[in-house]
């Protein structure tokens, strides 16, 4: 198959797809949140009401112990909203594409800044909710090292990068097999009661364990709750492994991605 | 944008450098899903690098260049493949053969106010298609004032646009496609919308836009857009190019066409029919010079010889109709006073020259009759294709002579600009 060839310096494509990514993110951003009444706080809603839930679940009614001499509120927040970010974020991306689809058919741009806006529109929104969080939970007593934040920036940017090789192989899936939207809901159910976000890694069998840290999110649990909860800032080995495989997650996904977009027009 | 656009004179060929626009050898394939499995099946071949292993081919092997300055029209019948043939120029849709080359920033309006977002307000969706198009922000604001006055929305530029009425999208859509200076412009059938004195608008700033060194592809349904606006054009049929060329002379190929296959019902063929038997007078051989092709106001000579079974002459008698069917005009022997010259006992030569023939450019057939001696009997025909070349956009099927009563336009950029529109 043959490229066209589009003239034109390359630095013009970034300074394209940098303004449509702004129209793009505040397209995405305010029709969801800010288009609705109840506004902002549902990212906050949402997983505060998660987080209620599991406390009563988990400490009243299981009395479950052994978080690793945190509270269970601090030990949960801490995984729980990166989680849901990035459920959330691979839920809308992957059926962000048909939403374009009159741009698609009509105008010439790198479909891929769709997917880029929804990811980023997102985890953005949900990053806010979770600094409010954590800096609420500080202020009530819980023990949570504010400090920890400088690096969870860079994780949850980690986190992102693979979240956006994820979202843009299902988006462009969706376009052509319309299950993968359905097949999603259940299966990111079961991932995240497999990845210890209720549970510490300690309380899995040792059988197991090799498997449960496996899944990449066990690592960035892993490291938010040491920057977090224990202040432990330091960079490891593991957090290279990481970036390879948020890298190679990323690459892959717009692999697909670029194999499939050009042929969107027809099917959106 | 770049003030190095070097205007071409009308019917300046002088252009020189490398087309801004080269296509070669593209063609586009539709996927064709058959099963629900189907969809699966396209994603594992499209992920494999393969084309899709059930396909329909839209648009092939079409080849064109444009450069700096020139106007080309793409025309053809619904479902020819004009659309997707723009779409792949403006790079909606990669080809699955052959490449396009485009140099420079092509603007491409496909459907007016398509880029728009229903719920951002008109201001905001200026910023939203200059994004599409690729217009930094800092040139933006330099043309914001004439996209605002074209587009002449007054009050309503903060309403949401889906409060728009359609002309009021349209407008907007134009304004912005258009004030964002584009090198190519693509526009599809857009001039069909909007009403009358938007359409006076668009026409002008085409005119304008052409007269200033502008390149613009446009598809449309109107011959009379493609010939007013376009120097060349390319008939599409079944998505190759059946046709390319001075746009005159491709619309009248299409139209006559397009005459020939509205008349098809009626076997409108050039064709011989025989009379039974070989005691009928009959035309025996029939020719044209200076051939099919004839150009307005040039001479045409019908010549043939005809049968007599009783070696009488025959009447001999001409008629030209137009491809479908319609008779133009048509002159016998006897009327005139004259018999075909006789060349052995039983045949006879006729020849009737039209001095200039005064036909409109398009396709006709010469029908030659060989009646019995007293005219009565009318017992066969033979047919030729004729074609009139030629450029002209008179209408109808004949030149009359005429006259107008009236004084040269006043530095008027188009003659035809007060032309009523009677086409398309």
């Amino acid at each position: 198959m043959d490229e066209a060839v589009r003239a034109g310096p390359p630095a013009d494509a970034l300074v394209r797809a940098r303004a449509l990514f702004a129209q793009f993110f505040r397209r995405e951003a305010p029709t969801r949140y800010l288009g609705s009444v109840t506004g902002l706080a549902w990212a906050l809603v949402h997983p505060i009401a998660l987080l209620a839930v599991y406390h009563f679940v988990f400490t009243t009614v299981f009395r479950a112990t052994g978080f690793a001499g945190s509270s269970f509120l601090a030990f949960v927040a801490v995984a729980l909203w990166p989680w849901l970010a990035a459920q959330e974020a691979i839920q809308r991306a992957a059926v962000s594409i048909p939403g374009y689809g009159g741009l698609i058919r009509k105008v010439a741009f790198p479909h891929e800044v769709v997917v880029y806006a929804s990811v980023a529109a997102t985890l953005a929104l949900h990053f806010a909710g979770y600094v409010v969080v954590l800096v609420v939970l500080r202020a009530i007593g819980e023990p949570i090292h504010l400090a920890g934040l400088l690096l969870a920036i860079p994780l949850w940017a980690v986190m992102a990068l693979a979240v956006a090789g994820l979202s843009l192989a299902l988006s462009a899936l969706q376009v052509f097999v319309r299950d993968v939207e359905h097949v999603l809901m259940p299966v990111l159910m079961m991932l995240m009661y497999l990845t210890p976000i209720l549970y510490p890694l300690s309380l899995v069998p040792e059988t197991m364990r090799g498997v449960v840290s496996a899944n990449p999110f066990t690592w960035l649990v892993d490291r938010l709750r040491a920057a977090l909860l224990e202040g432990r800032l330091g960079l490891e080995a593991g957090d290279l492994v990481a970036v390879a495989v948020a890298l190679a997650l990323f690459a892959a996904g717009r692999w697909i991605f670029v194999r499939l977009s050009p042929h969107f027009e027809d099917f959106v | 944008m770049n003030g190095e656009r070097t205007a071409t004179g009308a019917g300046g060929d002088s252009s020189s450098g490398p087309p801004l626009l080269e296509l070669a050898g593209v063609g586009k394939d539709y996927a064709k899903i058959e099963s629900r499995g189907g969809r699966v099946a396209l994603v594992w071949d499209l992920l494999r690098g393969r084309g899709a292993s059930s396909a329909f081919t839209a648009v092939d092997g079409v080849s064109f260049a444009m450069r700096a300055g020139e106007s080309l029209g793409v025309i053809g019948e619904n479902g020819a493949g004009k659309s997707t043939l723009l779409k792949v120029v403006a790079g909606v849709i990669r080809p699955t053969r052959g490449t396009v080359s485009v140099r420079g920033r092509v603007g491409a309006l496909l459907e007016l106010g398509s880029g728009f977002h229903p719920e951002y307000t008109g201001s905001q969706n200026i910023d939203l298609a200059a994004a599409l198009l690729g217009v930094t922000p800092a040139e933006l604001a330099q043309r914001r004032e004439s996209i605002v006055r074209f587009a002449d929305l007054g009050p309503h530029l903060d309403d949401p646009i889906k409060h728009y009425s359609s002309g009021m999208v349209v407008r907007l859509g134009f304004a912005v496609a258009t004030a964002l200076a584009p090198d190519v412009l693509i526009t599809d059938e857009v001039l069909a919308v909007g009403d009358e004195s938007f359409q006076k608008k668009c026409m002008a700033w085409m005119e304008n836009y052409l007269a200033g060194g502008g390149t613009l592809l446009l598809c449309s349904h109107s011959m009379y857009h493609v010939q007013k606006l376009c120097r060349h054009a390319l008939w599409l049929r079944a998505g190759r190019v059946e046709r390319y060329g001075p746009a005159i002379e491709v619309t009248q190929a299409y139209l006559a066409w397009h005459e020939e296959k509205s008349g098809a019902g009626k076997a409108r063929r050039p064709e011989v029919h025989t009379g039974e038997g070989p005691d009928v007078h009959r035309v025996r051989s029939l020719a044209l010079d200076p051939g099919e092709f004839v150009r307005i106001g040039a001479p045409l000579t019908v010549r043939g010889e005809a049968y007599s079974p009783d070696a009488r002459a025959p009447v001999v008698l001409i008629g030209l109709v137009r491809a479908d069917g319609t008779p133009v005009y048509g002159v016998a022997t006897d009327m005139d006073g004259v018999a075909p010259r006789r060349i052995a006992h039983d045949r006879y030569a006729f020849s009737l020259e039209f001095p200039s023939l005064s036909l409109l450019p398009g396709k006709y057939v010469v029908r030659a009759h060989a009646l019995d001696p007293e005219g009565v009997y009318l017992f066969d025909h033979v047919e030729l294709p004729l074609t009139v070349t030629g450029e002209s956009r008179e209408l109808g099927l004949v030149r009359l002579a005429h006259r107008w009563d009236g004084e040269p336009p006043a530095e008027s950029p188009s003659p035809a600009a007060t032309r009523p529109d009677t086409t398309g």
